[in-house]
This record gives C-alpha cells, structure tokens and sequence, in this order.
C-alpha cells in the first residue's frame, strides 16, 4: 500500500523553494490558530524544558529549540487514547472504537522527530495497520524546522536525520531575516497561497545547503561508524551477556528510554470502568521493554526477567530488530534517551560506540 | 460478591485523609452508592454495622488492641482492602520503626509518655491478616478507588501498577527533580499517580511505596552521584519505607 | 499530508459474540462454544488465535480449539489463571462478549499435506493442537499416518476426555496417553510418566513424519531433543508457542522473541526459526 502522497514534481526540492518574511510565516501561523479546526502546535518552553503545546499566538514559538521532553509522536500515538468504549444494555454490548480522532497541525519538527513519523508511518499505516493512528496522521499537517541549536546529546548526524528532504508539508530555514521554505507536499504548498512568498533566490538556495552543511558538523556526538554496521554489530554481540550486564548494573530499569523515545511505539490496553452502569472503555497507553513485567505472561513466567535481557531488548531492537523487519535502523539520534536517564546509562553511542570498539580494537 | 455489595470503611492509626479521598468524590459519591451499600463510614456518616462483604481498611496497627480489631474485621469480611499507604506497608507511621521506641514517646508526648502502650514498630495491616487488595498512596488516588470497587464487584482481581513514577512524569512531561538539583524517589517508587508531585513542582517521596523490584544498588549509585552520603541515603528511604524496606530485604534474605 | 481514505472500521473493535454453551473439564480449564453474529465468518487456519474480551475486565488471546473444517461455532479451551479467565469462568451461556481476528500463523494443511503428523499435546497445549488434529481427521485422505501422544500432571487434568476416547478407539489415528502422576486420590488406569517417555514408543518414519509439538515452557526442550534422538531433522518439527500476544497485530510488542512477534510471526514456527532465538527458550 501506497499511503504517501507524491509529491507533484513542481514542488522538487530547489525550484520548490520560496521565501517568505518572517512576519509572512506568523501570519500564517496565528491565521491556522484562527481559523483551522484542527489544534495548531509547536515547542514552547515550560520550567525548565521545551516541549511542544498548543499555541496560543505564533509568537509563543520558540524555534530555536533543541530538544523537546516528548517528540510530537505524542500527537499521533497519544500517551492515553481510547480504543474502545463498551456499554451494556439489556444485555446486548455497544462496543465501538473511537472514531472521533483528529488530526494535528505541528509546527517547528525537527529532521530527526520528521525521520521518526516516517518510521511510524511504515510500521502503522504501510505495514501493520493501526487505524486510530492512521487517520491523525492522515488529517495532520507537520511543518518542519531546520535545525537553530544541537542538544549537546544528540547525534541525528551520524544517523542521517539532522537534515532531511522528505517526510514533512513544508519545511522552514531560518536564513537571518527571512525563512525559506521547502514545499513537501500539495497541502503544504496549499498554506502558502495566501502569503506574500517568492521563488528562493539561487543565493538563498545555497544559503540553506550552507547551514545544513555546518549543521552536520555541530554534534558533540556521534556513532565511530555508519548505522549500516549497526545490525551486524549488534547481532555478533547478542550473547555477550557481560557486556550487556556491564550496563544493566547501573540502569534503574525506570522506563524513561523507552518513554521518551520517538520511535518505540509498544503499548498497553487496560479497562477504565465507569463508576455507574456497566459502561467503560479499553485504554491504550504507551509502554516500556525495560519495564520488569513487559515480558510476562499470565500464567507467571517472565521471559525478559533480568534487567540485563531487557536492557539488551532495548538496543537490539532499536539497531536490529526493526531493520529485520522494516529496513530502519529505528534511532535517529535525538538524544533524548541520554539527556532523561537519571542512571546515564542509555547513550546510545556509549553502548554501540563500545560494541563496535571491542569488536575492532 | 453481591449484586450491591455491602461496604464498611475502618480507620487504624493514620490521618484519614485515604477517607477523605472517599468522601471527595463528591457527585461521584451519589454513583458510588448506586453501586455498593455503604453500612458504615464513620467519616461520613453515623450509622454502623458489622454486616459487610468489603472492608476498606485505613491506617497502620500499632497497639494490640489494633490487632484484635483488626482480626474481627477479617473475621466479618470476605474481601479486605488495605485503604492508603499505612494501611498498605506501614507508610508514614513507620518512620519511627528504626528509633528507641522510649525516645520516641518522651519526644512526642513528653511527661505523659508513660500512658502510651503501643507496639515499637508500627506496621501494615497484612502483619497481622490477609489482605485482598491493595490501595496505595498518601492520600489515594480517587480513580484508583474507583477503579478498585468497580473491579471488585466485576470480579476483577485489582493489581497494582508496577511501574516506577519516572514512567508517569515522562508522560506528562515534567521536568526530572534530579535535573532540578533534587533528590526524587521516583526511579523506584510504584506509579500510578500520575507523577503530581513532580508535576507540581517537587519531588517524589515514595508515597506509594516501593516497586516490586527496585533497583536499589543502580540508584543508591545515582544518589551518591547527587552528593549524598549513606546516612542521608537511607533518610531518603526512611518517609515511607520504614516498615517496607526492611521487611523486603529479610524476604528476599529468605529467597 | 497523507491521502486520506475512507475511514475503515478499527482492528481493534470486536464483534460480539455470545456463549452458545459451556463444558467444564477440570477445576480449572473449561471449553467455550461461542456463536457469532450470522454474517461474520471466522474463517481460520488451525492453529491461530482470537482477541476475547470481557468487558469491564479486560482482553485476552486464545488459540483456537475448533477446526475450520467444522462449520458451526467458535470453540476456546481456556484455563482460568489470570483476570479475564477468572471471569470467563463465572459467565454462562448466553452471556455476551467480544471477539476479533482471527490473528497469527497457524498451521499450514497444504504444505503439511502427504506428510504422516506426529502431534505432540502436554497440558493446556492439547486446546491449539486440537483444531489440527480434527482437521487431519477429517480429511484424513490428505495426509499419511496420524499419531498423537498426549499428557498432563494427574488424570484430574485431562481435557476433552470423551474426545480422547473417540482417538483412542479410532482407526485413523494412533493415540498415546500419560499422565506424570497420579495421586492418591485419584484414579488411573492408563500409563505414569512424562511425556518424552511416549516418543520412542510411538511409532512413526522420521523420515517422512512432521512433529506438532504444544506445552507448557518447560516442555519443549526436552520434547525437541527426544524427537531428534529419534531422528527427526529439525525442520520437521513445528511449535506452537505462547506469549502475550496482547494486541494481535505486530505492534504492541509484549509477545517480541528477539524480532519474532508471535502474534504475526507465530504462535506456528517451524523449529529452525526460532532454534538460534535465545528469548524462545526452546
């Protein structure tokens, strides 16, 4: 199944490009906010952090953002969502999923939060087929960023996604006074219509590829190797149990990795029931590998028991894993599982970096 | 269990704010009573029997005369609920479980210390009978209690999360305590709080106790990172773990 | 923006099915006749498995125990251990529940056909195998020999006894039967022993017999390595695995062994391709 759109080969990637003042690119957010039904979001800063919220004026925007707590995957996986209400009525069922479910316009996604959805959208709508998933992705807009800062633990580069060419409607750089942007998609170029945009001048063109080029220099780390390898290393250190134990002693077995990852997409369904009448609902709610009980079954056995088969689970899965069966290696390097682990035991290029060094020393 | 279940609620040594939580469902109290029969509930009302299938049980044991009450309750219930963490593993009352128990009468009540007859350690209900289900928190999550009842009288064996907070404040996207400079029990206290603690501002303090299988040696390894000596890390345990902590040791000594 | 298309109805809405009856074994494991809805066909492999859910408690996977050669209702075997089987096991006939799918691998009758099947039941691994071994009965013609060697703890945990009377007394089939024990109370007339002790009694050709193997955990190794002495290569051997297949579609992950999701991979593998996954424990 075909499920993106092409790209009408107009709107390719140079001669797509337009630019627009920065007041044009407010005007067009605060016009959404306004105007669209669908809830317009992107990364603010709250205590602390950023995270990305519904905006109440496109001035709230703090694009120059690097890193947010969550990535908006939030928007299309929910951390809770209803999949299913149930009511009873002389003695007959009403079991409907939701269906009420809308999509998202996200402004401001960083490269590797755009590689993210597109890996999502392999797994939830190409391949397996996940219907709530489906239709907010469907109904969502997301308009990408250039990367303005680099979170000192982030390392997109190595894994190719600090800059990207596909996977957003539009994709805004800022070039100093005004942005450019990059048209993906018919909806994408739909939103400029009303706005006082030009072609990209081949100056301004070339500035984009500039700060794109010296982006990918900007990472404080990075991955001694190509993620092509990653599969390979990963498969030959699979029964090195002291490697994998080395880590685990230290890891708090907390969750928080797999939380705030952009690409772990495993859940749990639990029963919310009403306090009156037989009537509730089936909850989805995000779930972890490095949690004790994720393995288990009801009978007792716990096949992940120990904290260092799960730690394992963890990054054979991130760099084997899923490239078995979708062709990804499913990090993109954000970083956000270094920056949230309490124990630091989660870099992922401590772990691969470490891996690939005993296996080349 | 009944159709309509007959419901008693029972306070030990505790503050009966797990009670309170009750009463503040407010309009969801009218719903609650639609589905079980409330025979006694002395925050809330006056009547009172010893006919009922539930028993909601808040605070710790900490007298003999604790124990036998306690014991005739089980006696008249077929389910037993430990309401709130004193109920469920000692909670707050048990700081005092690892201190000379004279001392800690002379400094609470002073010249009258001599009139206190109680147990040196105070301790969770299930020390003395079996316990059912269990509630924890200081005070208790209102949903989780609904989630309880309504799970009690489907037929529902109510098991509790097993996920520390850290799950719950990612979630919600607070910012970790421990990036904030403080020290937060949340890598292994039991979730399902919704992380409000943090949320609002501080720390996690174990209110719900601890994990099934905390893992203590990762994040003592974490607290001395974070400047704390082993007196000071133990002081973070002792809140709520009084009772717990050790209790869980000599268990897993025994394994 | 992607294309959008109509909206489909969700994976994750059951139909609603209800409990035609209800045949109770042991204490613990009863076997589920469940009808649905007139237009719904299930229209299974043996072998897979269906989402049941009780609403108010909870969902929960089931192989299922009925052949597709049978038209008529939906049958589960299930042991009452956890939430939902708890309350399964206080409902009635009649009673109303949801189900979908059906999901997973299952068994293959074509590419199984002309081979002689050696079945290979332990405990609650009898309800899954059960849907192949009627399916070889009834089309008898498409297969070689038929043999199936069952056991469970103690006489008192036997399933489906009258059926296991019917195979005992067959022609088509072979039919072996052991119990590890039989307690005092109990009683028992047939053999005592685990049931690796039946294999090098069954007689079968390794050269042309494919091995359908369901158990608890603990049994497989010793299964598979009792069936290699006798000289079965390993890709004649199938296993029916269980874990928590909580979603039924490739996603949720709690039923991961290494890449494998049993869900959509399994419950059905051919040995070797779970052999090398250490998760497996087989």
């Amino acid at each position: 199944m075909t499920v993106r759109a092409v790209a009408d080969s107009s709107v390719g990637r140079v001669d797509g490009m337009k630019t627009l003042a920065k007041s044009e690119f407010e005007t067009l957010i605060d016009g959404l906010i306004d105007d669209d039904p669908r809830s317009v979001v992107g990364p603010q800063r709250r205590s602390g952090q950023y995270v990305f919220e519904e905006l109440d004026s496109a001035a709230d925007l703090a694009l120059e953002y690097d890193l947010t707590a969550l990535s908006p995957k939030k928007y299309l996986l929910p951390q809770y969502e209803q999949l299913l209400t149930y009511e009873r009525t002389d003695g007959e069922y009403e079991m409907h999923a939701g269906t009420d479910t809308e999509g998202v316009i996200i402004v401001g996604v960083h490269p590797y939060d755009l590689a993210a959805i597109e890996h999502l959208d392999k797994v939830h709508i190409d391949t397996m087929g996940d219907e709530p998933y489906r239709k907010r992705r469907e109904d969502s807009l997301l308009i990408g960023l250039t990367m303005q800062s680099v979170a000192p633990e982030s390392f997109a580069a190595s894994m190719g996604a600090a800059t990207t060419d596909s996977g957003y409607d539009l994709l805004v750089t800022d070039i100093g006074d005004r942005f450019v942007v990059d048209i993906g998609s018919f909806e994408g170029n739909e939103l400029l219509a009303d706005l006082d945009t030009h072609s990209a001048s081949h100056s301004e063109v070339q500035e984009v590829r500039r700060i794109e080029d010296d982006l990918r220099g900007r990472f404080e780390r990075e991955l001694q190797f190509p993620p092509e390898e990653l599969p390979t290393l990963l498969a030959e250190h699979y029964d090195d149990m002291e490697f994998w134990e080395s880590y685990a002693e230290q890891c708090l077995s907390c969750g928080s990795c797999n939380m705030v990852c952009p690409t772990c997409y495993c859940f749990q369904v639990e029963t919310v029931r009403d306090l009156g009448g037989d009537s509730g609902y089936q909850q989805r709610s995000w779930d972890g590998c490095l949690l004790e009980e994720f393995a288990s079954v009801a009978q007792g056995e716990n096949f992940r028991e120990e904290v260092a088969q799960r730690h394992r689970h963890r990054f054979m899965r991130k760099g084997l894993y899923v490239y078995e069966r979708y062709g990804d290696v499913s990090c993109v390097g954000c970083g956000r599982c270094t920056r949230h682990c309490v124990a630091d035991v989660a870099d992922p290029t401590d772990v691969y970096n470490d891996l690939w060094e005993a296996t080349n020393a | 269990m009944t159709e309509r279940p007959r419901v008693a609620f029972f306070d030990f040594t505790g503050c009966e704010g797990d009670q309170l939580q009750v009463v503040n469902l407010e309009e969801r109290l009218f719903d609650l009573v639609e589905v079980v029969e409330v025979v006694s509930f002395r925050e809330a009302m006056s009547e009172h029997s010893d006919d009922y299938e539930i028993a909601f049980i808040e605070g710790s044991v900490v007298t003999a005369h604790d124990e036998e009450r306690l014991a005739g309750i089980r006696e008249n219930a077929d389910v037993v609920v430990a309401l709130g963490s004193c109920a469920a593993f000692g909670g707050i009352n048990a700081i005092r479980n690892d201190q000379d128990f004279e001392t800690v009468t002379e400094r609470v009540y002073g010249d009258d210390a001599d009139m206190i007859e109680a147990n040196p350690e105070a301790r969770p209900i299930e020390s003395v009978v079996e316990v059912d289900a269990t509630i924890p928190g200081c005070p208790i999550d209102r949903e989780e209690f609904v989630q309880v009842v309504t799970g009690l009288i489907r037929g529902v064996e109510p098991t509790l999360p097993n996920h520390p907070v850290c799950v719950e404040c990612k979630l919600e996207e607070n910012e970790c305590a421990f990036h904030r400079d403080e020290i937060c029990l949340g890598p292994v206290t039991r979730g399902g709080c919704g992380a409000d603690c943090v949320g609002e501002g501080t720390h996690c303090w174990g209110c719900r106790g601890m994990v099934d299988t905390p893992s203590e040696d990762a994040y003592t390894a974490v607290l001395e990172e974070h400047g704390l000596d082993a007196e000071e890390i133990v002081e973070q345990y002792q809140l709520y773990w009084g009772w717990q902590r050790p209790e869980r040791a000599t268990q897993e000594e025994a394994q | 923006m992607l294309e959008t298309t109509e909206t489909v109805r969700s994976e994750y809405e059951p139909v609603q099915g209800r409990i035609a009856w209800i045949e109770q074994f042991t204490d613990q494991d009863k076997l589920y006749v469940i009808s649905l809805p007139d237009d719904v066909e299930l229209d299974h492999d043996p072998g897979q498995f269906v989402e049941l859910f009780v609403p108010g408690v909870g969902e929960a996977p089931f192989s299922i125990s009925s052949s597709p050669t049978k038209d008529g209702p939906l049958e589960l075997c299930i042991r009452a251990v956890g939430n939902v089987t708890r309350a399964l096991d206080s409902m009635e006939g009649g009673d109303p529940l949801g189900i979908r799918g059906p999901y997973g691998t299952g068994f293959d009758p074509e590419a199984l056909a002309g081979d002689d099947l050696l079945f290979v039941a332990g405990g609650i691994g009898l309800a899954p195998l059960r849907s192949m071994i009627n399916y070889a009965l009834d089309r008898s013609g498409e297969f070689g020999d038929l043999t199936t060697l069952y056991g469970c703890k103690e006489p008192a945990e036997q399933l489906f006894p009258e059926e296991l009377q019917r195979w005992d007394d067959s022609e088509e089939m072979a039919f072996y039967e052991t119990v590890d024990q039989c307690p005092e109370d109990q009683t028992w007339e047939g053999r005592e022993g685990v049931i690796t002790e039946l294999i090098p009694e069954a007689e079968f050709d390794p050269e042309t017999t494919t091995a359908l193997v369901c158990g608890p955990p603990v049994m497989y190794r010793f299964v598979i390595e009792s069936l290699q002495e006798q000289g079965l290569a390993d890709d004649h051997i199938y296993l029916s695995l269980e874990r928590n297949m909580h979603c039924g579609r490739g996603l949720c992950g709690h039923c991961q062994i290494n890449e494998l999701y049993v869900c959509v991979d399994g419950p059905v593998f051919n040995y070797p391709e779970v052999r090398d996954k250490s998760e497996a424990e087989v």
